[in-house]
């Protein structure tokens, strides 16, 4: 029986090529595809593929809270998150999140067919930077907090997540309401509860959070370089 | 979406393969593009580099005809390699196919010498049209019209 995978990415142009690159593998069938984190929930419970791939940076609902709601609906599911980049926060969130594999973006062409085999025998696939912070949380593990270690910030629901992702990416109370099918009068709560948690004030304010939390990637443009003749 | 036309259109009335070098970092995005490229008749992709350096240095040793160039990459991004280009090889036709949806880097493209911009997430829909276009040295540019929030 072939293994069954569901591709969920922002770009086509991603997925076309990790198809490419997955259906190579005799016995792998691509079995659906999704363009962002909700799609992916809606595909993966009608579908059941047995290892979901699942970018991090999605609009809509990013791969983080995807792979927490699919584990949610289900334990069951085998999940493998694809980042730009490893950093030691994405990849406690992974963790956390329950993915049992974590590839860099551009090492997927070297390392995804490994993570999927690695899943289909029942193994977890991580970075070797992952497995380094793995064991030094084993190592850690019964010790007091570190002095260093930032103060806690309050810990928002799943649904509030939702809601944040969605207001940073530019959508009012309406169209988010819309989205979740929820009234606006619910969003509307649900804001304020989030900008109270956090004590913002102000929608920049959920923006930089969102950023930093990888609730929302931004792809920073190249410094720019003068170009002509220079002022004497 | 824009799609403009500037100067004439070349023909040469030869059926000649299109040859193009792709310039990407991430081999997976290569991959893709590809795919999409490889089934157009007529197009043949030559080589691939993984930063703007080898992309110079691919060109000189393989005179494509187009190259399709990512912006963000590391040791040179493609600016810096599109300028280095439009200097030691003329006839290149440019095309960025970019995550930057943005109208400042568009022109900033265009004025590095690049003939098209398309932006990645729409790269399966514009692309085929794009590298037509510049391979008949025809300008094609395709933001997807969402500003910096994300709203239309």
């Amino acid at each position: 029986m072939k293994l069954r995978i569901l591709l969920a990415d922002d770009h086509e142009i991603v997925r076309r090529g990790l198809r490419a690159l997955l259906e190579k593998h005799e016995g792998w069938e691509v079995c659906g595809e999704a363009s962002d984190g909700r799609e992916a929930l809606e595909k993966a419970l009608e579908l059941k593929p047995d290892v979901v791939i699942v970018d991090i940076g999605m609009p809509s609902l990013n791969g983080l809270d995807t792979t927490r709601q699919l584990l949610q609906h289900d334990p069951h599911f085998k999940v493998i998150v694809l980042t730009i980049t490893d950093s030691d926060q994405v990849i406690r969130e992974a963790l956390d999140a329950g993915a049992r594999g974590f590839v860099l973006k551009s090492d997927a062409a070297r390392d995804l067919v490994a993570a999927v085999e690695a899943l289909q025998n029942k193994r977890m696939f991580f970075t070797p930077r992952v497995n380094d912070l793995v064991l030094a949380g084993f190592l850690e593990k019964g010790q007091t907090v570190a002095r260093n270690e930032a103060p806690k910030l309050p810990t928002l629901t799943a649904r509030e997540r939702e809601i944040t992702q969605l207001l940073a990416e530019g959508n009012s109370s309406k169209e988010v309401a819309c989205l979740l099918n929820l009234s606006t009068k619910t969003v509307e709560t649900h804001r304020s509860n989030i900008m109270r948690k956090l004590s913002f004030h102000s929608i920049r304010d959920l923006v930089v959070y969102a950023i930093k939390n990888n609730l929302i990637q931004i792809e920073i443009p190249p410094p720019r370089t003068p170009t002509g003749p220079t002022a004497a | 979406m824009t799609n403009s036309l500037v100067g004439l259109a070349q023909t040469d009335g030869n059926c000649m393969t299109i040859r193009i070098l792709l310039v990407d970092d991430h081999p997976v995005v290569r991959h893709g593009l590809k795919t999409l490229l490889e089934g157009h008749s007529g197009w043949e992709v030559i080589g691939e580099a993984s930063d703007g350096a080898e992309a110079v240095e691919k060109a000189k040793d393989l005179n494509p005809d187009v190259m399709v160039l990512d912006v963000t990459m590391p040791k040179m991004n493609g600016l810096e390699a599109c300028r280095l280009l439009r200097r030691q090889a003329p006839h290149l036709e440019i095309l960025f196919v970019t995550q930057h949806d943005s109208p400042q880097m568009m022109r900033e493209a265009l004025d590095a010498g690049a003939r098209g911009y398309v932006v990645k997430s729409n790269a399966a829909r514009d692309l085929l049209a794009a590298v037509e276009a510049v391979s008949q040295h025809r300008v094609f540019t395709a933001l997807t019209g969402r500003d910096a929030t994300g709203r239309c």
